[in-house]
């Protein structure tokens, strides 16, 4: 059949970068025919909609570019400073389609509005945080380990639309910055 | 901005404004954006553009939201509990809608990144004047013996300078009460 003669996940990483630059309001469907070569007609056969096409697109970066990312927390022998920073700097690689996070890109435009888009940032979210408080466990953190997370997560949302307008090293300051507030209190707390 | 800044500029631009921070920068057409406006796309193209429109409309914000705001904030005595009342009232505005949707220069940080110079200078101005502003309480903070060591005020302001961002994206997801306590948490980071 003609509509599968196209590879799914190449139209979804054309769909990530053009909602990604454009907003999803911000760029018709013409375009999406236009960027992937495959016609109307085929894109709906297989999304259904354009939203359809975000939501796949959503699920494939979370695949594609968060998994690694996430991989990063779950590093077992990293001093936890390091390890928080590594995986907030991931973030500002070249290695996916522009910096920052996709999520927190699509849910600030349209989390608002669109209950999908709202439970898939909660549940992308939700996935960090656990895997934050996770790295917390392991390092030896025993008490108010979901408050740490917490404001690590809380740090992650800062930096993920901060860090756009930011140089690579007022970054990685800001976000060493960050995490040593939020730690340091804990050092305190255990001392007192 | 044209010569002639009548009333009837400053109420397109008050409608605009409102539209840009729903619907973002990108998110509108200039056809779309003329009908929203009940203007015709002629006057939209030559008299003024959607860019002069979106400018405005931040001027509009800063003007209009966060300077009085901002003013009000630098005012008060309480220090750290003067920053949560703040911080209620901000999260306030954003569940109750008041601010339709985030806070309109966090949108056009995560939208227009730096793309348009002008732009640029507007949420660096408005960036600057938050921080100034936190600077200012803090150093009231710490004259009330809220926290000790002096030399911490601008790292303090600059994670104060954070929680604008992290709370036009956590409130999507979290009740008020919830929002509350991570603004209590966080200020208990100064210390």
């Amino acid at each position: 059949m003609r509509y599968k003669e196209y590879n799914r996940n190449a139209i979804l990483e054309k769909a990530i970068l053009l909602f990604w630059q454009k907003g999803f309001n911000g760029c018709s469907i013409n375009e999406i025919v236009e960027a992937t070569g495959v016609n109307r007609f085929s894109l709906y056969h297989e999304f259904g909609s354009k939203e359809g096409i975000l939501y796949a697109s959503l699920e494939l970066y979370r695949e594609r570019y968060s998994k690694n990312k996430f991989d990063l927390l779950k590093n077992t022998d990293g001093e936890i400073h390091k390890t928080l920073m590594q995986f907030y700097t991931a973030f500002l690689e070249d290695n996916q389609p522009m910096a920052g996070c996709y999520f927190i890109h699509v849910g600030t435009e349209l989390a608002d509005t669109d209950e999908n888009i709202r439970e898939s940032l909660n549940s992308y979210l939700d996935e960090i945080l656990s895997l934050i408080q996770g790295l917390l466990i392991r390092s030896g953190i025993e008490k108010n380990v979901g408050f740490y997370a917490k404001h690590l997560l809380g740090l992650f949302c800062t930096v993920m639309s901060f860090c756009l307008i930011q140089s690579p090293a007022e970054y990685r300051e800001y976000v060493a910055n960050g995490i040593n507030i939020i730690l340091s209190s804990y050092a305190k707390i255990v001392e007192q | 901005m044209p010569k002639s800044l009548n009333s009837s500029y400053d109420q397109l631009v008050e409608k605009a404004q409102e539209i840009f921070w729903l619907k973002g920068f990108k998110g509108i057409s200039v056809k779309d954006l003329s009908s929203e406006l009940d203007i015709s796309q002629n006057v939209l193209y030559n008299k003024y553009s959607k860019d002069m429109l979106f400018l405005d409309s931040l001027n509009y914000y800063t003007n209009n939201y966060s300077d009085p705001f901002l003013k009000q904030l630098r005012q008060t005595t309480e220090g750290l509990d003067s920053l949560k009342e703040f911080f209620y009232t901000l999260i306030d505005a954003l569940i109750n809608k008041t601010f339709p949707r985030s806070c309109l220069m966090v949108n056009t940080v995560v939208e227009l990144r730096n793309e348009n110079t002008d732009v640029v200078l507007k949420y660096d101005d408005y960036l600057n004047t938050l921080k100034d502003s936190y600077i200012v309480v803090l150093e009231k903070a710490f004259k009330l013996g809220q926290f000790k060591n002096k030399t911490k005020i601008n790292e303090y302001a600059d994670f104060l300078l954070g929680i604008i961002f992290s709370l036009s994206i956590l409130y999507k997801i979290h009740s008020r009460e919830e929002l509350c306590i991570y603004i209590d948490e966080q200020l208990t980071f100064i210390q």
